[in-house]
């Protein structure tokens, strides 16, 4: 045993990590470099404003980097599984990353938080599904959003736009399918990549197909140039944006060509203007502030995503050290099982409401329809 | 076989075997894991070695062969509904790798036969290409999953056992990369081996030695292939998950950078380079926060760094800068095998002597308004030797090009044995039994002297990729050795047979040229200046050596401007001026002849 | 497809393909001198770009840390070089001119207020910036192995790329960025619109494309650089060693990328890792110029920029397939015109 606690210690250099004597320990996985950085790196700059005590006893909380790579995620889970014997870990960033980890996590048996945007980490529920939470709103939730708000408007087709990821093909999964319900067609769907320098052509493809609105489904700043462009040459319909769009460079890249823009997000967005009465509304400035002062600017949603997976962890670990020690199987199958029996808990995201079929608990609290009006986002009421 | 008999190659499998076989016992879960994926690195890497270390081509495509080989074995694995022909390959892993080596192999030829016939930058910037090309492919695909990827793949089954954890994988993949490693050190020392050594700066020489070097660099690459194609397997068992990026073209650089870090040309370069590299990635994930804080990502600053100041100190990885620190093995180096017992290679059926072997009519070759040999014929025949000699300027190398089938002639014919070889490439007429040195040595610098020399024999064996990685070719390659042993003891280089040949005199390599010219049993020998840097006693010794190969019937042509060396020497002397002929005839007469005196003397004027 | 959209689509591709074009012909300059295929060449256009936006927007700008800090290395490797030489340290004047104008950089990047001064002074800081980046990185990476092996060259040139990718990330974090237009506007052409910014995109790569024509085929000091890949000797008669050589074509390297930079900052959005994919279809174009021929490869790289547009129409998915699949037929035609075996170096 000593000898492998040795040999260990010399590959890793774990020497040189902090031995604070932390009860509870998490791992936190994030793509803060590589090609989604920009979804990582608010992830990992929210690790040190996550809850420091839980039911008595300190979180430490263990963050590792995948560079985006989902071998990488996998190596960086299997290191905190079995080096660091974490209790439970948070992430990684990318959908890819999180399909790749799951079933070394379940046969761990290590409950996993994924601040992923597809629904496929935790729907359909499996044995493996099990130990996965997800703190994000489904896609299918958000999307249901607009689509209700296109058929209130008298939309009847939409040409999609999207970005060839992850992102963009689930947007393009979901947002079909519930669009068929409530007969609006889809009428053109076309991809670009985040670097590609120009989209006249995807948007000369949309002009043609003539399509009432547009859904742009993009994360972070990528969500800007579709709408511009379409824009410029001279689209007048309604422009709709994911949760993706949901950050504030949006509104600096787009400028005058975004008002109006119609998008479903989390109320992160429209703090000020949402009524002191919902109970998401405290936690949320709470994290904002928090993320300001440390960092100096406002946090996109993928922060809040991973700051809500350590407030759903802060609310399981008292109910599972009941039934066990940190760092035993005991105790994180407890902290599983403590994870799904979560009710009402108010977040920054919204309200999560887990159950064994549900695992993103998430309901219409979840989500606000905001829109972009004298270039601030300004809540549709 | 005792301790001491044991070569440096199997002594080295050994310990590595050993290392590897304790690796489950002494590491922690966590590190077989690492080691897991070093192992499948290092097989990927080991194909590069072999493709961009050894034979010189740089190619940043081998990641997406891991992808085409992981995403048909997860594609197989997981589908439900495979189509009825292929239905019997969703079971079975076995045949998951089949078809994923295949399909490897089939867009490996495809993309190789494109590419390789390109030299230099083109190779890399192309494999770039294709590289990214297939990565958005594996993306793009609805029935792969797209950018999520395909999840789920059960664990891998073989022979009724379930690898599903980290040790049981770990023996699997480092049995497969030790097969590999020995395949290639196998393959390195044969006949098609040591063709594909010559590819890197010996291209023009091994195809005058008969090599068709274009197949040889489709070897390579397709063995290349293979080990990423394995590799792509086995991920996909050790991953059970496949997605794009890791077939990107980020994962491909990854790669060359083990390739050259480990040591570039080293086989075990491959193991060294891919745990350096995963070890130091780790180690900067680890250590950096602690140096420079936690705020920034500093990783792929300093790995990009450190890269650089590793090529610049040690550019030709740490394997070169390594082995000569390590205990020489060299000495233990058992004497060529099948030294004296084996039989003999067939010869060649030797012309009659007073045959005329070679028959140049009227050769004339333009370039452009130049006009470098004019009218030129003449004949050489077997028992012969015959000097082409003219001062500098005159187009001795243009016609020795021509002769030898580098160039071709723009008007006029030659004939070899009685046939018309103008036009043909200097692969065929070597086959046909025309050998010949070089003006400039061209030889493999870091291979030994018996090798080189063994280069020559190449159309002597016929021993194939498969034969030579399973070790089935002993017997020819003995005899080719043997051969190569015969004709370096033949031109007195006999105590040379083990150095580098980089390390002789440039005398001696000429006359490992005319050896290895030997090697190919020739029945004409074309020799460029063959004297040119040899001492008194080894020109002498030459002359002997081309006295005995005449007697035997050999013809020899040769070009030189040593007059004393050639007027002892040859039976007939034909002399250049600007691309004509001025004289021809016996030594004696041209001696006397005021033509060539005017064009050796009358630059004095 | 009807007339206005070929137009619209092949104004686009235009657009692209002229910067394409311009880093096609300044990766074939650098590989032709110093036969480093300069995969770091789109840093120089993204750094560009998020640094004059950055000085729009009135971020805090850190690359004249990187210009420091690559100035002091090379510093210190001279100092290296002339004491192993000499055995004493000597160091002129001359050899602390980047230290000095790296540290006046930093120091007018800290205090005057960038953010409000007019578009063209920020273009040319931003060039002040970038452009002593291309020499400093020749002299701080490659001038050591400049004699090396091409593979050694191309792999230090990758890890230079990968270690400034990395840089680009801390200095201007993982969003994108864009800057104003020079122009608003558009004139009306042929029935499609052009756009402005379109048209200075245009005319600046037309510009520097014939003022690199001449610098390169009439005047001596280009003919002598163009010459250094063949003839060192001839170049260092006229007064250009194989270091200034070196220097003065990653100097126009990193001025093409960074002018690249600002004409296409206004039209896209650029992100710290945009340069490469930019710079890999320059790399396209200029395999396509045979890695020899400038005029080849310029219509080349318009060629990928055009083919990008309409593949991006007619398969948006599919286009990154498309185009660098594109590549294959110029190999086989490569490969089929190409005669014996060639030796490599």
């Amino acid at each position: 045993m000593f000898a492998q606690r040795l040999v260990g210690s010399l590959l890793v250099g774990s020497l040189f990590l902090s031995c604070a004597h932390a009860q509870v320990k998490i791992g936190v996985v994030t793509s803060a470099t590589g090609p989604i950085a920009l979804v990582g790196i608010p992830q990992k700059n929210t690790v040190p404003l996550m809850p420091a005590k839980a039911g008595g006893e300190a979180i430490q909380y263990i963050a590792l980097d995948d560079g985006s790579d989902p071998t990488a995620s996998v190596s960086a889970f299997k290191k905190l599984i079995s080096e660091e014997k974490v209790d439970a870990i948070i992430g990684p960033s990318g959908s890819p990353n999180a399909m790749g980890v799951i079933q070394f996590a379940a046969e761990a048996g290590v409950p996993m938080l994924a601040p992923v945007g597809t629904a496929a980490v935790v729907l359909p529920m499996t044995e493996q599904k099990k130990w996965v939470f997800k703190t994000t709103q489904n896609d299918g939730l958000i999307a249901s959003a607009l689509i209700e708000h296109m058929a209130k408007t008298g939309i009847k087709t939409v040409g999609f736009i999207g970005t060839g990821d992850p992102y963009g093909d689930n947007w393009h999964k979901v947002f079909s399918e519930l669009a068929a319900k409530k007969n609006i067609k889809v009428v053109a769907a076309e991809r670009f990549q985040r670097q590609d320098t120009s989209l006249t052509a995807q948007s000369l493809k949309i002009l043609a197909a003539n399509p009432d609105a547009v859904l742009i489904a993009a994360p972070g700043s990528s969500s800007v140039m579709p709408q511009t462009t379409l824009f410029d040459q001279g689209y007048k319909g309604k422009f709709y944006q994911t949760h993706g769009a949901a950050l504030p460079d949006f509104l600096k890249l787009g400028g005058k060509k975004v008002e109006g823009t119609i998008l479903a997000a989390s109320l992160m967005l429209v703090l000020d203007q949402v009524p002191d009465s919902n109970i998401s509304k405290k936690v949320a400035s709470d994290y904002v502030k928090a993320y300001e002062k440390a960092n100096g600017s406002k946090p996109a949603t993928f922060g809040a995503n991973v700051y809500d997976a350590g407030l759903l962890l802060e609310k399981a670990i008292p109910v599972a050290l009941k039934k066990g020690k940190p760092g035993t199987p005991a105790f994180r199958s407890a902290l599983r099982d403590a994870l799904e029996q979560i009710r009402e808990l108010p977040a920054t995201q919204g309200v999560y409401t887990m159950s064994p079929s549900d695992h993103s608990g998430f309901d219409e609290r979840g989500r606000e329809l905001i829109t972009v009006a004298n270039g601030q986002w300004t809540l549709v009421k | 076989m005792k301790p001491a008999n044991l070569s440096p190659k199997t002594l080295s499998i050994l310990c590595v075997g050993l290392a590897i076989a304790l690796g489950p016992i002494v590491l922690p879960e966590y590190q077989v894991s690492q080691v897991n994926n070093i192992g499948i690195f290092a097989l990927v890497t080991l194909g590069l070695i072999l493709l961009t270390g050894v034979a010189g081509m740089t190619s940043f495509g081998q990641a997406a062969f891991v992808g085409i080989s992981a995403y048909t074995t997860g594609y197989l694995a997981t589908s439900e509904q495979l189509p009825d022909w292929l239905g019997w390959a969703g079971a079975s892993p076995w045949a998951a790798l089949a078809i994923g080596l295949l399909l490897t192999l089939a867009v490996a030829t495809l993309l190789g036969g494109l590419t390789l016939k390109l030299s230099g930058h083109y190779l890399p910037l192309g494999t770039i290409a294709w590289g990214l090309s297939l990565y958005y492919l594996f993306g793009t695909l609805e029935f792969l999953g797209g950018h999520t990827g395909i999840s789920g793949i059960p664990p891998l089954q073989l022979f009724g056992l379930t690898l599903d954890q980290g040790y049981e994988l770990y023996y699997l993949i480092w049995a497969l990369v030790l097969v590999a490693v020995i395949v290639t050190l196998n393959l390195l020392d044969s006949r098609e081996g040591r063709a594909i050594r010559a590819l890197r700066g010996g291209q023009l020489m091994a195809e005058s030695m008969g090599v068709n070097t274009y197949r040889s660099k489709l070897l390579a690459f397709l063995v290349a292939a293979t080990f990423a194609a394995i590799a792509g397997w086995l991920y996909a068992y050790t991953q059970r998950f496949v997605a794009p990026a890791p077939f990107s073209l980020q994962s491909g650089i990854d790669y060359m950078f083990m390739a050259l870090i480990g040591g570039v040309g080293q086989v075990w370069g491959a193991l060294l380079g891919a745990a350096s590299v995963t070890f130091l990635k780790q180690w900067l994930q680890d250590l950096l926060p602690h140096l420079l804080g936690k705020s920034g990502n500093y990783e792929s600053i300093v790995f990009g760094l450190l890269i650089v100041w590793l090529m610049q100190k040690v550019p030709g990885g740490i394997w070169s800068w390594l082995s000569p620190k390590l205990p020489d093995w060299k000495i233990k180096k058992p004497a060529a095998p099948g030294a004296e017992s084996g039989e003999k290679l067939v010869r060649r059926p030797q012309p009659q002597a007073g045959e005329v072997i070679l028959d140049v009519r009227k050769v004339t070759r333009r370039f452009g308004g130049l006009v470098a040999n004019n009218d030129l014929s003449l004949s050489v025949k077997a028992g012969e030797i015959l000097a082409v000699i003219g001062p500098n300027g005159a187009g001795k190398s243009t016609l020795f090009n021509q002769l030898s089938c580098v160039d071709t002639p723009t008007s006029g014919e030659i004939h070899f044995r009685g046939v018309q070889v103008n036009g043909r490439n200097a692969r065929q007429i070597a086959g046909q039994g025309l050998s010949r040195t070089f003006q400039h040595v061209k030889l493999l610098p870091t291979m030994t002297v018996l090798e080189n020399v063994a280069i020559g024999a190449h159309l002597r064996g016929e021993c194939g990729f498969i034969s030579a990685a399973l070790r089935l070719d002993r017997k020819d390659e003995a005899k080719l050795l043997q051969e190569a042993r015969y004709q370096l003891e033949r031109v007195g280089l006999g105590n040379y047979l083990h150095v580098e040949a980089g390390s002789l005199a440039l005398g001696q390599q000429r006359i490992l040229e005319i050896a290895r010219a030997l090697c190919a049993d020739p029945c004409l020998l074309l020799l460029d200046e063959p004297a040119a840097g040899l001492r008194h006693m080894e020109k002498q010794a030459l002359a002997d050596l081309l006295r005995k190969l005449r007697a035997e019937g050999m013809a020899v042509l040769l070009v030189e401007h040593d007059m004393d060396f050639v007027m002892g020497l040859v039976d007939r002397v034909f002399v250049m001026e600007f691309g004509q002929r001025i004289a021809e005839g016996l030594p004696e007469e041209i001696q006397k002849n005021p033509a060539v005196l005017e064009a050796y003397l009358g630059g004095a004027e | 497809m009807n007339y206005q959209i070929v137009m619209l689509l092949g104004q686009d591709g235009v657009t692209n393909g002229a910067i394409y074009a311009l880093l096609a012909l300044s990766i074939l300059l650098v590989f032709t001198v110093t036969r480093i295929l300069l995969i770091p060449q789109g840093e120089f256009v993204s750094f560009a770009a998020l640094c004059m936006a950055a000085m729009e927007g009135g971020k805090p700008l850190y690359i004249g840390w990187l210009l420091l800090a690559l100035s002091l290395a090379a510093l210190a490797l001279e100092a290296k070089e002339r004491y192993q030489a000499n055995g004493k340290l000597q160091l002129k004047g001359g050899d602390f001119a980047f230290t000095l104008y790296s540290l006046a950089a930093c120091a007018l990047l800290a205090t005057a207020p960038l953010g409000t001064a007019g578009k063209p002074i920020q273009a040319l800081l931003t060039l002040g910036l970038i452009v002593p980046l291309g020499p400093l990185m020749y002299r701080v990476f490659f001038q050591a192995i400049a004699a090396g092996h091409s593979l050694v060259l191309l792999i230090v040139s990758i890890a230079v790329h990968v270690a400034l990718v990395g840089i680009g990330l801390l200095m201007f974090g993982a969003e994108g960025a864009r800057i104003q237009p020079f122009s608003e506007g558009s004139i009306q052409l042929g029935g499609a619109n052009i756009n402005s910014q379109t048209l200075w995109v245009v005319a600046v790569s037309l510009i520097l494309i014939v003022a690199l024509y001449f610098f390169f085929e009439k005047t001596l000091y280009g003919k002598a650089l163009r010459a250094t890949a063949v003839n060192r000797l001839g170049a260092e008669l006229v007064g250009i060693s194989p270091e200034l050589a070196g220097k003065a074509s990653f100097s126009l390297a990193a001025l093409i990328g960074a002018l690249s930079g600002i004409l296409i900052a206004p039209i896209t959005t650029i992100y710290f890792d945009s340069g490469f994919v930019i710079s890999l279809k320059g790399f396209v174009g200029s395999i396509i110029g045979g890695l020899a021929s400038y005029p080849v490869a310029a219509i080349g790289a318009l060629g990928i920029g055009l083919a990008e547009a309409f593949s991006t129409f007619w398969a948006s998915s599919y286009k990154e397939v498309i185009v660098f699949t594109l590549i294959l037929p110029f190999l086989l035609w490569r490969s089929l015109a190409h005669g014996g075996v060639e030796e490599e170096e």
